[in-house]
C-alpha cells in the first residue's frame, strides 16, 4: 500500500519551472529522502503537498484516494505535517501554547491546557522528544525548538511528516538524537520525507532516495543501490569530486593575532575567556566547536567594532580594535557571515548591487560621488560567470535566488575584494554538494594566494578536510590546537565536549 | 477639608483616566493582532460627536452609546480595509483617518447642530455616582474581560499569534486577515466606550485633546498588556487631574503645568526604551508566500 502518491506535479513560477511532471511516492514505515541542488524544487514540491502552493497540474493521492489540498488546514486534516526550513514558532509563547496553536482544547472558547499537556507528554515519551512544556520557546536552543516543531506535527496526528532541511541548524549530537526519533516514528508506521544536502545523513537514515534536478525527477534509488558519488552525480548532472585537493601549506607571516580576548554577554557571563589564536598568511585555521561556545562572538570581535573587557585583535601587527567596520574592510578583512539573510545581503537589492556592497563607495564603482552603474553591471556579469551564480540576470533581486546561489554571491563578493584575511562562518550551510565543492575550492585558492583564512564551521568534516590547523573552542577559549595530520575526527569531537586529555 | 479633596482627586482622576484607558485597551487588541493604530485620536473625536448626536436625536443615552460604538466600528473598518485587505502602510492610513476625523466632526456638527465647533447641550447622560460619570466604573469589568479574552481563550491565543508570527498562523490554518479585522474593530469599539466617559454635556471641537495619542504612550509603557496599559493610562489621567485641580495653587506658569501629562509621556517612553517589546509583526502588512 502507498501512503502518499504525487503524480505529474508541475509548478511554474515567473521564469522558472520549479516542478516539472514530478512523481513521488511514500510507503508507511518509510523514510524517503529528497535531494537535489539548490533551487531544484524540493521545497516547492513539499509546499504543494502542504497546501501552501497550488500546483499548475498533477494529482495527489493519499492511501489511494485522490485528494485536493487547497490550504494547510486541508493538509493537516488529512494527516500531513511539515517541519519547515525556517521555523514557524511564536518565540514569546510557551512550548505548550506553540504546540496546541490551531488545535486548541476548549470549553466555550476558553482554553483548556491540562488534557493537551497530558497528551503531549505522552507523545514526547513515545518518540523520545522531551521538552519542558512551560519554557518559553525563545529561551530554547535551536535543537529543542525543532523538537517543538516536531511535536506540533505529531500532536495533529500526522501520518506523513515532511522535514525540510531539519539538520542544517543542528549540531552533530542533535542530528543523532533527531535520527533516533525518525526511526521511532518510522517503526510506528509513519511515512517521513527528509530533505538534506548532507549526503552522509541521507545514506545513514533513508530507505529510498529521490533525486531531482531543475524541477524534474532524475531517479529514485533504493538505499542499497545508492552511494555518495552516485547521488552527487545524479544531482549535478556530472561527476563531483567530493575530495578537496590541497597543496601542502606554506604559511608565512602572522596576519591575524587574537590576544587574550575576554567578553561578557549582556546577562553577565563570560562568552570569551582569554581567547588567543594566530592565523598566518597561506593558512586555513579551522575553528571546531559545538555552537554557542563563543564562535560568533570571536567573529564579531574581528569583523565589527564591539566592546571587549580585555584583549586585543591585531591585523599585520596593528591593533584594529578602534577601527570601524568600513576601515576593517578597507584594510583587508573579508567576511562570509553565518546568517546570510541578516548580515550578508540586502535581499530586495539586485545581485549587482549586492556584489559591490562594502566597496560601493570606492573606485571603480563611483566616479566623483556618482555610482557608475554600467561599470557595476559589467563587474556583476563577470562575477556571475566566474562564480557560476545561477540567475536570470544581474538585475535580479537577491531574494529570488535559491539559498546556495545567495551564498555563492557572498563568496564572490568577498573573494573579489581580495582581502588579506578572510573570515568564513558556516560557508556551506544549506548549500548543495556542487556549490560546496566550489566554495571549498575558492577557500583553498585564497590560501594558495597567500591569504589568511579563519574558517568557523559546525560541520566537523568540513573543518577537518580544509584546515591546516584546527583550534577547538570550548566555553570561550581555545582548549586545544591540532595540526591537520594529527587530528582525527574522534579526538577533535571528544575535545569539543570539553574533554582535554593530555596534549 | 483634606479628605474631601483627596477623595475628589481620586474619583475625578479615575474619570479623567477612563477615556485614555479604554482607548489603550482598544490599541492593545489592535496591535496584538499586528496592526498599528495611530488613528485612535481620530476615532475618539468622531465617537465623542456621535454619542452626543445619538443621545439628543433619540433622547436616550443608550442610543448615544449605540451611535458611538457604531461610528467607532465604522472608522476602524476603514483602517482595517486599508491596512489588512489592501496592505496600505499602517501609519499612512492612521494619519489619513486622523485628518478625516477632524473634518467629519465639524461637517456633521454643521449639518446637525448648525454650528461647526460645538453641539447643542445634551441632557441624556448616565447618572452621576460619587460626583463622576457612572460609566467610568464600567472600565473595571472591561479590563478584566480584556485580560481574560487575550490570555485565557482560544481567540486571544490566536490573535496574539497573528501579531507575532502571521506566517506560522497561516501554516496552522489560522486566518490572519480575519483575526486582524477583529483586532482593529475592537479598537473602534473601545473608542466608542471611551467617548461615553469623555463627553461632558456637549461636544466641542478638539475636546479629545490628544488622549488618543496619550493612549498609545500608555500602550507602550504598559508593554502591550491590558492591565499594565490601563495602569499607565491611570498615571497619565491622574497627572492631568492634578494639573486641573491644583494649577491655580502652584506658583509655576500654567503653561508649564499644562505640559505635565505630555512631558510625562515622553519621559516615560524614554525610560522604558528597550524594555518594552512590541509584538514581532506589529506594523507589518502580511502577504502570503505565493
Ligand atoms: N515564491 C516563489 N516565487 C518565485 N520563484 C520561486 C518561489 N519559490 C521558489 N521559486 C523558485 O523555484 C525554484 C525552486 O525553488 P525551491 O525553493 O523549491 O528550491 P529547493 O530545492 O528547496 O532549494 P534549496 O536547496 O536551496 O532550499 C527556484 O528557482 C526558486 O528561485
Ligand atoms: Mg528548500
Amino acid at each position: 500500500m502507498t501512503l502518499l502518491k504525487m503524480d505529474g506535479i508541475t509548478k511554474v513560477f515567473p521564469g522558472v519551472r520549479a516542478n516539472d511532471q514530478v512523481t513521488f511516492d511514500l510507503a508507511p514505515g518509510e523514510i524517503h529522502a529528497l535531494v537535489g541542488e539548490n533551487g531544484a524544487g524540493k521545497t516547492t514540491l513539499m509546499k504543494i503537498l502542504y497546501g501552501l502552493y497550488r500546483p499548475d497540474s498533477g494529482t495527489i493521492r493519499l492511501r489511494d484516494q485522490a485528494v485536493a489540498i487547497k490550504n494547510p488546514r486541508d493538509a493537516i486534516a488529512r494527516g500531513i505535517g511539515m517541519v519547515h526550513q525556517h521555523f514557524m514558532l511564536v518565540p514569546p509563547f510557551s512550548v505548550l501554547e506553540n504546540i496546541i496553536l490551531g488545535k486548541e482544547s476548549q470549553t466555550a472558547g476558553v482554553l483548556r491546557l491540562e488534557e493537551p499537556a497530558r497528551e503531549i507528554t505522552e507523545i514526547m515519551n513515545r518518540n523520545g522528544l522531551p521538552v519542558d512544556l512551560t519554557a518559553r520557546v525563545e529561551d530554547l536552543p535551536v535543537g529543542l525548538q525543532q523538537r517543538v516543531e516536531i511535536l506540533k506535527v505529531l500532536y495533529r496526528g500526522a501520518e506523513v511528516l515532511v522535514f525540510d532541511e531539519p539538520t542544517a541548524v543542528l549540531t552533530p549530537q542533535e542530528v543523532v538524537e533527531l535520527f533516533k526519533t525518525f526511526r521511532m516514528m518510522r517503526d510506528q508506521g509513519k511515512g517521513l520525507i527528509f530533505i538534506s544536502h548532507k549526503l552522509d545523513e541521507v545514506l545513514d537514515i533513508a530507505d529510498r532516495i529521490t533525486v531531482i534536478r531543475r524541477g524534474q525527477v532524475v531517479k529514485t534509488l533504493l538505499r542499497a543501490e545508492a552511494s555518495k558519488p552516485l547521488i552527487a552525480e545524479l544531482m549535478v548532472g556530472k561527476p563531483v569530486f567530493l575530495h578537496v585537493d590541497k597543496p601542502p601549506a606554506a604559511p608565512g607571516a602572522v596576519i591575524l593575532e587574537v590576544r587574550g580576548l575576554r567578553q561578557r554577554s549582556p546577562r553577565g557571563h563570560l562568552v570569551l575567556e582569554d581567547l588567543s589564536l594566530e592565523v598566518r598568511a597561506g593558512e586555513i585555521y579551522g575553528l571546531a566547536g559545538v555552537e554557542g561556545n563563543g564562535q560568533s562572538e570571536l567573529v564579531r570581535a574581528i569583523t565589527e567594532a564591539v566592546r571587549l573587557e580585555s584583549g586585543d585583535v591585531l591585523l599585520e601587527e596593528q591593533s584594529i580594535l578602534a577601527w570601524d567596520v568600513r576601515t576593517r574592510r578597507d584594510r583587508g578583512i573579508g567576511h562570509i557571515p553565518e546568517d546570510r539573510h541578516r548580515y550578508g545581503l540586502l535581499l530586495p537589492f539586485s545581485l549587482a548591487e549586492n556584489l559591490v556592497l562594502g566597496r560601493h563607495h570606492r573606485s571603480p564603482f563611483v566616479r566623483g560621488s556618482v555610482v557608475d552603474f554600467a561599470r557595476m553591471r559589467a563587474y556583476a556579469r563577470e562575477s556571475i560567470e566566474k562564480y557560476d551564480i545561477r540567475t536570470p540576470s544581474e538585475l535580479t533581486p537577491a531574494h529570488a535566488l535559491s539559498g546556495g546561489n545567495q551564498q555563492k554571491l557572498i563568496v564572490a563578493r568577498e573573494m573579489r575584494f581580495d582581502p588579506i584575511l578572510l573570515v568564513a562562518s558556516q560557508p556551506t550551510r544549506g548549500v548543495d554538494v556542487g556549490a560546496t565543492e566550489f566554495i571549498y575550492q575558492q577557500l583553498v585558492e585564497a590560501r594558495s594566494r597567500g591569504k589568511a583564512v579563519l574558517l568557523v564551521s559546525a560541520d566537523l568534516d568540513e573543518v577537518l578536510s580544509l584546515s591546516d590547523r584546527i583550534g577547538v573552542i570550548f566555553k570561550g577559549r581555545i582548549i586545544r590546537e591540532f595540526r591537520q595530520e594529527e587530528a582525527t575526527k574522534e579526538q577533535v569531537g571528544l575535545c569539543m565536549t570539553g574533554e582535554k586529555r593530555s596534549a | 477639608m483634606f479628605f474631601p479633596t483627596l477623595l475628589d482627586f481620586l474619583f475625578r482622576g479615575l474619570e479623567m483616566s477612563a477615556p485614555i484607558a479604554f482607548c489603550a485597551l482598544g490599541a492593545v487588541f489592535c496591535e496584538k493582532s499586528g496592526v498599528v493604530n495611530i488613528a485612535l485620536e481620530g476615532f475618539l473625536s468622531v465617537t465623542a460627536f456621535t454619542v452626543v448626536w445619538g443621545s439628543i436625536a433619540f433622547q436616550s443615552v443608550w442610543m448615544g452609546l449605540a451611535f458611538a460604538v457604531a461610528s467607532g466600528v465604522l472608522m476602524s473598518l476603514m483602517h482595517a480595509v486599508a491596512t489588512v485587505t489592501f496592505r496600505v502602510n499602517q501609519i499612512v492610513s492612521g494619519v489619513a483617518l486622523n485628518t478625516l476625523a477632524v473634518g467629519v466632526g465639524r461637517f456633521l456638527s454643521q449639518k446637525v447642530f448648525e454650528q461647526e465647533t460645538q453641539s447643542a447641550a445634551n441632557s441624556y447622560m448616565f447618572p452621576t455616582v460619587l460626583h463622576i460619570n457612572s460609566f467610568t466604573f464600567v472600565l473595571i469589568p472591561v479590563v478584566a474581560a480584556c485580560w481574560f479574552v487575550l490570555y485565557k481563550t482560544v481567540f486571544g491565543l490566536r490573535l496574539r499569534t497573528v501579531g507575532e508570527n502571521p506566517e506560522a498562523a497561516d501554516t496552522l490554518g489560522i486566518s490572519v486577515n480575519s483575526l486582524r479585522y477583529v483586532g482593529v474593530i475592537m479598537s473602534g469599539v473601545m473608542c466608542g466606550l471611551a467617548a461615553m466617559v469623555l463627553y461632558p454635556s456637549k461636544w466641542v471641537n478638539g475636546m479629545t485633546g490628544g488622549r488618543g495619542y496619550i493612549a498609545l504612550a500608555a500602550l507602550i509603557f504598559g508593554r502591550w498588556h491590558p492591565v499594565y496599559a490601563v495602569l499607565a493610562a491611570l498615571l497619565f489621567g491622574y497627572a492631568d487631574t492634578f494639573r486641573i485641580m491644583f494649577e491655580s495653587k502652584i506658583p509655576i506658569p500654567s503653561q508649564f503645568v499644562q505640559m505635565l501629562p505630555y512631558v510625562l509621556a515622553i519621559v516615560v517612553l524614554v525610560a522604558v526604551r528597550g524594555k518594552s517589546r512590541a509584538p514581532a509583526a506589529d506594523g507589518i502588512p502580511y502577504e502570503k508566500g505565493e
